[in-house]
Parts: C-alpha cells; structure tokens; sequence
C-alpha cells in the first residue's frame, strides 16, 4: 500500500516538474535557420550592469544608431538588415566569458563585438574565441595587453599611444611636475604606465583610486600635498565628477591647471559640475575631426536622438558594428573566416574613403573586392595594424565657459 | 625634543586639517546607514545586505522630487525618508516576515531583495550619473580662516542634520515607551515577547526608523558624489565594519563605529605616513582606505569580540 | 531484472525529498534532451523551435564545476561546522592568483612554470592563509565571523590590486597555459580530440569539463567519507551546540580551524582550475559579490549536505546563465515596452533567489541521512524487506 502511493506520488512530481523544467528551459536558445530573408545576427558583449554601466549606456547609443543608419541601406544585394544580439557582462570577466559563451556556442554568432574592460575581452578572447573561426571586436578596451593578441580586433586604440600625447601635452605646457591620479584598473593602469614613460618631468605622485568609491576627498587632499600646480585625471566620467565637485568646493579649481583624457570629456561631466568648475581644462581624446562632415553628421543624429553628445565611446562601438556590417557586405560568406579575410581590408589603405555602409555599396558589391574601399569612421580612420589595433586620431580639447571646444589634430 | 613633541604632533593634526573635516562629513553619513543596519540587525536580527541599496532608494526618491518635480531638496530630503522607511516596511512585511527569524536564509534573501532594489531603479532612471538641484557648494569662509579647511555648507548640512537624527533618535530609545521597548527587544527577544512588550510593533517601528535613517544617509552621499543605481552598494561593506566595530545589537555602537570607520577611511593617508614612518613598516596612501577601516574593525574584534559597545547575550 | 522493478529498487530506499529532486532532474535533464535533440531538426527543417547546443553545454558544465567545487568548500565550513565564512572570492582569487602568477606568460615574474606548482603553491598558500585569517577570527560569534571575513576578502582584493610589483595590479595576468596542453593531461588528447570534433566542442573545453567533473567527484566522496566519520560527528556535535562539544573535552576551535582551512584549501584549487580555464585574472574577480553568489548556492541547495551543494551549485548556474537565454523571449513578449534587459535579469536573479529560499528555505536536499553509517541503512531496509 505504501509502494503504491510512493508510485503515485512519483508520476504526478515528475509531471509537476517536467512542466516547471519546461517554464525554464523552453524558453532557451534561439532559432537557427538561414531564410533569405531574415537578418544576419552578430553578438555584442556588453557592460549593461556593473561598475562600467554608464559606458554600456553610451555603448547602447552608438551601436543603436549604427544599426539604424546599417538596417536604413541593408547588407549585401538583397539588403539584408543586421541584428546585434547583446549580453551583459556585469561589468566583470566572468560573466563576460559567460556572456560570450551564449552567444558563440549558443547562438552560434560569426562574429561578437565585446567587451569594455579589457580584463573582459582577454577573458572572452582565451577561453571562448580561441579554437573558433569566430571574428572578435573589442568596443571599448584599451588596455596595452590586447596588442600581443593579433586577432583580437579593436576599435578603441591601446592607451600606448594616448600617454605620449599627454605627456607632450603638458610638457609643451611648461610642466615640469604634475600629480596624477588614475582608476585602479586595466585602463588606468595602463595609460599611467605610458604617460609615466614619456613624461619629461616629474611626477610628484601617483594616486589610485577606484571605480564607484564612496569619498575621494582623502586622494584630492594626497594630490593637494605635493603642490603641483598641474594634475592630470585618468578617470571615468563618474570619478572625474566627484574630483571637480571636490575641488571646486576647495577654491582648488583656481589654482589648478586639469588635465584629462578621452573619458573626461562628457556631457554629463558638464551636467553634474557647477559653471566655472573646471574651465581652462585641457585633454586629449580620439576623435574624428570635429569639422569633418562624417563627424557632424553624427553628432546631429546622436542629438536629435539622445539629446546629448557623443562620447567617443559611444563612437568606438558606432564604428565596431558598421565596419562589422560593411565587412560582412563586402566578405564572400556570413562566417568567420570569411569576414575575417577582409576585415582589415575594407579600413585600411588602399581604398576609397567611405564612411558609411550605404557608402561603400556604391562602390562594392557582396562579395567584392575589400581593397576598393577603406572605411574611416566617427572615432577616427581606424586602419587596423597586424596586431589588431586601430591607429588613433587624437584632438585636443579645452573646456571654455563650460562647454567644450575642440582643438589642434596631434599626430 | 621632548617640548617639540606636542608641537609637531598638532602641526601635524592641523596640516591635515582637511583629513578631519572630510572624515567630519562622511561620518556622518556612514553613522546614518550603519544606523539602521543595526537596528536590522539587533532587532530583526539578520544582517541585510540589501541596506545600501536602500539608501540607493532614498537618494533616487530625492531625485523624483527635487530634479524630476522641482521642489526644494528639504522637501524631497523628508519625502525621502518617509518612502524609504515605507519600502522598509514593505520589503520586511512581504519578504523577511514568512522567513521566520532565520538568519541565513534571511540574509540570502536580503541579496535578492539588494538585486531587486536595484534593478528597479536601474530600470527606472537609468545608469546615467545625476545631481541635485540645489546649491550650497564652495567652503564656508570663515572656517576657511579660522580653521584653514574646507567644509562646505553641504558637509556642514550633513553634519549638522545627523546630529539632529542622532540626538532625537537618543531621546527616543531613553525617555520614550517605543525606545525602551526597542532596546528590550534588542537585548532579549523572547523575554521581551514574554513581559509583554509588542514586538510586532517594535519590529515595525525599527523598520522605519531604520529605513528612514538609510534613506537620510542615501541623499547626502547622493549630495557628495553622484547619484547612480549603484550609488549605495558602494558603502555596504564600510556599513558593516561600521557595524561590526561598535558591537552587534548596540545602537550606540553603531554611532561610534561609523564614526571610528568613516574618520579612519579619510584619515588613511594620514596612517598611512604614520605607520611608513615606523622603521621597516612600509607606506601607503588613500589606495587602502577600505582596507584601513577593516584593519582597525578586526583590530578591535580581536582585542573585544562583541565590538566596542555590543554584548549583546542571547543568541 | 525489468527496468520498472531496477528502477523501483531504486527508488525504494530513498526519502520522499529525494525523490521528488530527482523526479526534478529527470524532467529537467528531459528538456534538456529535447532542446539538443531540437537543433538538428531546426537546421533542417528550419522551423521556429528553442534549441540547445551541446558545445554550449558542454562549456557551461566546465565552468559550473568550479561552482560546485566552491560549493562543497564552503558547506565545509557551513555546513558542517556552522562558520559563516564571506572570504569564499578571495581564497578563490588566491588560487587563481597563484597558478596566473607562476604559470601565465604575462606573470610579472616571467617564471612559466607547470601548473602543477601553481596547484601545490595555492594550496600551500590558501592553508596558511585560512590559518592566519582563521586565528583571530574562528574564536568570534558566526555574525562577527562574517563580517571579519568579508574583512579580510577586500584586504587580500585590495593588496592584490595595489601591489603591482607581486601581482601586476589593475593590469592583470595572462596567458596561463590550458592544463590539456601541459604534462601528463595532454596525453589524453588523442581520445578527446574526436570527442570534441563529434561534440562540436574545441578539445580542451572537453578536457575541462572532465578534468573538473572529476575532481569535484573525488572532492564530493573525500567530503561524504569525512561527513561519516568521527571527526565530521565532532563538527556536527560542535555546530549544534558547541558547549556540549566542549563538555565532551574536544577543543572545538582546533576542529573548526580544520574545517575552515579544509574548505579554503577547496576554494583555492576551485580558483587555480579557473586560471587555467579563462586564462586572464584581474583583481575586479575578486568581487565580494562572488562570495554572495556561492553562499545562495549553498543555502539553495541544502545546507550540511554535499548533494545539496551539489545541487545549489548547478541551481545558481542555472539562474545565472539561464536568464541570459531568455533575450528573444522577452522581446517578442513585452515588444510594447522599451525594457532595459539587462536590469531585467538582474532582477529576476534576485526575485529568482527570493522565491526559493521562501518556498523551500531548508534547501533543494537538505541532509537526509547522510549522517547515518551506511551499514546501518542497510541493515534497516534488509529488515524492511523482510516484512
């Protein structure tokens, strides 16, 4: 008797939990079919939550419009739309790998676009890309490690070049000292390293402070003690605001001359900071001339758009999905190898200069010839070097009356 | 030598003058959340890990009605406190309540309810960075001459106003029936329970007091740095040293040890020179912040296992 | 024997929770099947269904197997010995660090070594470290215990992330060999590099996923003959009520330091096999919410019971990488609304922990009857069947 309610009770779980199992995974996976008429899919890995959310929020905004100004022309003679399949990476590696997993082995995507900290895109390059045919374009990272890794493509130029720049920059200012602060992680660390090597001067000291940190008076008092009159901010947008609210309470802002690089230069650095707070700054960062049309075009539709200006983050992930769309365009296959063949290609010399994918269909078909074009994009010319790496176009910038104002073009 | 001594040491305390006031203002606002994470604590009696995501709610609930709305920053500063105690309360009744007192499973839960807080308003807002509209930057003049720091008249707001919360908080737990309750409730459950005392009650008052408290300390960090969805989780581990320092159970422990936590977190490059200072022991700057209140809270753990103030017996 | 009586004999010993957890993995491993089973079909025919592919389930099983390691570590020391521990990332980083540091190509030291210094190093390392950390800290109320240890989690983070000269700081480490490709594993590739071809899989994700299947399995029998034996009874004794235990004139702080550096022993290899699977480590791991994520696995599970380590580790994977897969679903749903997916995960992760620590807050498989000798198990069902 006991035996046959044991039984009963065993049949009905296991219905109970077949329907439970079915909640979970039936809704996994995706569908896998090559109708003509459907549109490619690329993956994005991307840093949506986390410590590094506001940049996948500019990311958002460059890849989003991307993709209309792509889906706008269609790919390939039948005008094909693209699809960007985008998974969050918690703003860490690990679930950057995870991240990247679900869309190469799951979705089976030929080419994945991720991720923004460089830890994250080393991590998704060992241990997921490698061994695949698949193509890989980091939006954001900058870290120096990313070089020694050949197919890992980026559209965000390594920070080795940005520090020399900098370096000259407030040398050619007449420092010969500066304090320095820098976020504690693969990006800062990095362009520290440079700036350090190139610096002429001395650097009074070099203080660290992390992302998300609850009071960074104690670090703005460090730099205050060494009396340098000019200090430099490797920072996030974020970071760097607290650092000028702070320094402006101190009457600091009068005294200092600031110095930043390509994330201190933010629409919403210019929001959360009073008037006055930090004018006479002056930064490099990667950017398309600020008076070429390509540039201004974009800048106008972001506006119209989002209200606000691009960072040129949200201008590397731009570039990373439309020079995606146009390799894809212009390779003989929707698969790795094929796109890879002509990815460096369709930016590099020589070629006709096009900045949009509805450009370079007017002069190559699917499957045609890469050389026939060279894609310069809104961060830059792009040309990707053996190592993967995109060569930098650098501006200054100035902040004057609290607004921003580009510069000289640094080469 | 001897007479320069005491010399040296206050030109030393004065020249890092600004150490102390900042530590003044960020005390303020750890003693705030560390508050109510004790009440949780000693009363609920699991840790939450979801109460810097409640200060989160506070700070975004000031943002509704000063940016979003257009009122006064006092205004939303109140409203803040009322719908962060309300959330409190909320959170407590549908999730921690059916949980039954069991600490692990309570504190797993808080996780969730942290996740939870904080997709919502990420959800909400967005991850952009925001600031209140509201003035008051700029140091004061004449603590700039008098005492050659900056201390701006929001620091100087944050002080002030925690003073007030703290004081009145006092006044409730020593000379009100509610405050006695509370503090026989913290000491003894089930005693409590069994003379008598409404600890349904008392529960609920220490959710709002506490989420009133948390959503206080979510607008003023949200005034000194930039509101973000993650604006709270930021601090949730100083809370708990901050909490841990002063003793388990004891309200006033909490006070003390975010006091002890927050001035030896701004303090640090102070330490740092100090202890650099001692041959063979190396140096270090505001880099070990978060590690330097640890430090000092394990310290103190060593030297009295209960925290400072706590003792609290029942388990 | 018929299958229905084989699988009735079975069933018979079991408890009523047991079997309703296994009829639970039976129907879900069914959807699983199904969803693989799917994929061809759908390539062929091309129709509109949910699939699974096996490469992807195959590496999700290589990475789930450091959870489960991390896991069984921590119900070492939770579950048998009641230490509620929160430095479960930083012993897992120290094993990280440790096999990144000696074998990475990108190591500050340039040493390159075998990763089997890396694995002995780590050990070394995580046992005096769980001593040093435990000294001060065991003698403490499990409140204070946590917090203490969450302590030392973001000292030995920060340390790792300002001391560039030991462990190249913000910048990371890289290039750690994969273990398939190093002596004496690499002599199973000729067996497993058909596999993975058959599988769709690249080779050393396979030898991953069996490498760490297996020694989670030698953990899980290594922590189940201690769990029986007289010294899991002396952590069972001092976890119930530790003044008894000491009545009985056992030194109930020795037991648990033993308990505590065991299990951050387990943490450290977990982190070392992670090293040699990603191959990049940068102090951002050594997250504390890591730590948070393995302690909902174990309460999930079960506390004090291996199985339900086991459990709660595949349960916390599931939730994670489960609720990736949900994007399409979602978009075709709740088209109407601009939602921001992300944040959506992130809160159903969290409602996800809620409700099944509401529905079932003694876990998945709490402790059955792990704690009896199996002997007298089955001296009782011989006595059961007679009757």
């Amino acid at each position: 008797m006991a035996e046959n309610s044991n039984h009963g009770m065993n049949r009905r779980d296991l219905l109970k939990a077949t329907g439970a199992a079915v909640l979970v995974g039936g809704l996994a996976g995706c569908v896998g079919d090559d109708d003509a008429d459907e549109p490619y899919e690329i993956g994005m890995v991307d840093s949506l939550t986390g410590t590094l959310e506001p940049y996948g929020e500019r990311n958002e905004r460059g890849s989003e419009l991307a993709l209309e100004h792509i889906n706008d022309v269609g790919i390939g003679d039948d005008d094909r739309g693209l699809e960007l399949s985008v998974q969050d990476d918690e703003s860490l590696p690990e679930p950057a790998v995870d991240a990247a997993r679900v869309l190469v082995e799951e979705e089976g995507v030929p080419l994945l676009i991720g991720s923004v900290g460089s830890g994250a895109s080393m991590g998704i390059h060992e241990s997921v890309i490698q061994g695949t045919d698949t193509v890989h374009i980091s939006q954001n990272s900058t870290g120096a490690v990313l070089t020694e890794e050949p197919d890992l493509l980026r559209t965000s130029p390594s920070g080795a070049g940005k520090g020399g720049h900098l370096a000259n920059l407030i040398s050619d200012d007449g420092y010969d000292e500066v304090a320095l602060t820098y976020v504690n992680n693969d990006y800062g660390v990095s362009l520290r390293d440079v700036f350090e090597e190139n610096y002429d001067g001395d650097v009074l000291a070099t203080v660290a402070h992390e992302e998300e940190e609850p009071s960074l008076s104690a670090e703005v008092s460090e730099m205050e003690a060494t009396g340098a009159e000019a200090w430099l901010f490797i920072t996030y947008a974020e970071e760097f605001i607290v650092f000028v609210n702070e320094m402006y309470d101190r009457g600091l802002h009068e005294e200092i001359q600031f110095y930043g690089a390509e994330s201190t230069i933010a629409d919403s650095i210019l929001e959360n900071t009073p008037e006055g707070s930090h004018d006479g700054m002056v930064g490099t960062s990667e950017s398309a001339p600020e008076d070429s049309p390509v540039y201004q075009d974009f800048e106008s539709r972001f506006q119209d758009a989002y209200d606000t200006s691009p960072t040129v983050w949200a201008c590397y992930t731009y570039d990373a999905v439309m020079l995606s769309a146009i390799a894809i365009h212009v390779a003989d296959e929707f698969d790795g190898p094929a796109i890879m063949d002509v990815i460096r290609d369709v930016t590099n010399d020589p070629g006709e200069v096009v900045n949009s994918l509805e450009e370079a269909k007017e002069i190559v078909d699917s499957g045609g010839d890469p050389d026939a074009i060279n894609y310069e994009g809104v961060s830059g010319p792009i040309e990707l070097d053996e190592n993967g790496d995109p060569t930098g176009a650098y501006q200054v910038y100035e902040v004057q009356s609290h607004e921003y104002v580009w510069g000289d073009v640094l080469t | 030598m001897v007479d320069q001594l005491p010399a040296a040491f206050v030109e030393w305390i004065v020249s890092n003058g600004q150490l102390f006031a900042s530590g003044l203002v960020f005390s303020s606002i750890i003693i705030l959340g560390s508050i109510g994470l004790a009440l949780v604590y000693a009363i609920g009696d699991f840790p939450s890990f979801a109460h810097g995501d409640l200060m989160t709610v506070g700070a975004y609930t000031a943002v509704v009605v000063n940016v979003i709305l257009g009122l006064h920053l006092a205004i939303g500063f109140v409203v803040a406190m009322v719908v962060t105690a309300a959330v409190a309360l909320g959170t407590d009744k549908l999730v921690f309540r059916p949980l039954e007192g069991r600490a692990i499973e309570l504190l797993i839960t808080s996780i969730g309810v942290a996740f939870a807080y904080r997709a919502l308003i990420h959800m909400g807002f967005g991850p952009s960075s925001r600031s209140y509209d509201v003035g008051g930057r700029g140091g004061i003049e004449w603590i700039r001459e008098t005492f050659g720091v900056t201390v701006t008249p929001r620091g100087a707001t944050i002080v002030l106003t925690t003073l007030v919360l703290v004081t009145a908080l006092h006044l409730v737990l020593q000379y009100t029936t509610l405050g006695r309750m509370m503090r026989a409730t913290a000491e003894n459950k089930e005693l409590a329970r069994i003379s008598g005392i409404r600890t349904q009650r008392v529960l609920a008052a220490m959710w709002l007091i506490g989420g009133a408290l948390a959503g206080a300390g979510g607008v003023f960090l949200g005034l000194e740095l930039v509101i973000r969805p993650r604006l709270g989780f930021s601090i949730l581990v100083v809370l708990f040293a901050a909490v841990i320092l002063g003793g388990i159970g004891s309200v006033y422990g909490a006070m003390l040890g975010g006091f002890v936590i927050g001035m030896a977190h701004e303090l640090t490059p102070m330490i740092g020179a100090a202890v650099g200072a001692v041959p063979l022991l190396p140096a270090f700057g505001s880099e070990y912040d978060a590690a330097v209140a640890f430090v000092i809270m394990i310290l103190i753990l060593i030297v009295k296992p209960t925290g400072i103030i706590g003792g609290k017996t029942s388990a | 024997m018929s299958l229905e009586s084989r699988l009735r004999s079975t069933l018979a010993g079991r408890t009523e929770e047991e079997k309703r957890v296994l009829a639970l993995i039976a129907g879900f491993l069914s959807i699983v099947l199904v969803l693989v089973v799917l994929g061809p079909v759908v390539a062929l025919t091309g129709l509109p269904l949910p699939t699974l592919s096996i490469s992807f389930i195959i590496s999700t099983l290589a990475i789930a197997g450091m959870y489960l390691l991390l896991t069984l570590g921590l119900n070492v020391q939770w579950g048998y010995a009641g230490l509620v521990n929160f430095s479960v990332v930083a012993f897992w980083g120290i094993g990280a660090y440790t096999g990144a540091l000696l074998t990475g190509a990108g190591s500050p030291h340039e040493l390159e070594l075998h990763p089997l210094y890396g694995l002995v190093v780590a050990i070394v390392l995580a046992a005096v470290l769980g001593f040093a950390i435990g000294l001060p800290t065991l003698r403490l109320r499990a409140d204070y215990l946590a917090i203490a240890t969450l302590g030392f989690s973001e000292i030995i983070r920060i340390i790792i992330l300002n001391e560039e000269w030991l462990t190249a700081g913000g910048l990371g480490v890289g290039g750690m060999p994969t273990l398939v490709s190093t002596w004496p594993l690499s002599f199973t590739t000729p067996v497993l590099d058909p596999i993975a071809d058959l599988l769709g899989a690249q080779t050393r994700t396979v030898h991953d996923l069996v490498f760490v299947m297996l020694l989670t399995f030698v953990v899980f029998l290594l922590l189940r003959r201690l769990q029986v034996s007289p010294w899991g009874r002396v952590l069972r004794t001092i976890r119930g009520d530790e003044d008894v235990a000491a009545a009985l004139g056992k030194n109930t702080y020795w037991y648990k330091m033993q308990a505590f550096v065991l299990g951050c022993v387990i943490m450290a290899i977990a982190g070392w096999y992670y090293a040699h699977h990603v191959r990049f480590m940068t102090p951002a791991e050594l997250d504390p919410i890591d730590t948070f994520y393995i302690w909902v696995a174990v309460i999930l599970g079960g506390s004090g019971s291996n199985r339900g380590a086991i459990i709660g580790g595949f349960t916390v994977v599931i939730i994670l990488q489960g609720t990736r897969l949900y994007n399409d679903f979602i978009d075709s749903i709740l088209f109407f609304l601009t939602i921001d997916e992300a944040a959506l995960r992130l809160l159903l992760v969290g409602l996800l922990v809620i409700l099944v620590v509401r529905l079932r807050p003694e876990g998945i498989l709490p402790p059955q009857r792990e704690h009896i000798w199996p002997a007298a198990l089955r001296e009782r069902a011989g006595e059961e069947g007679e009757q």
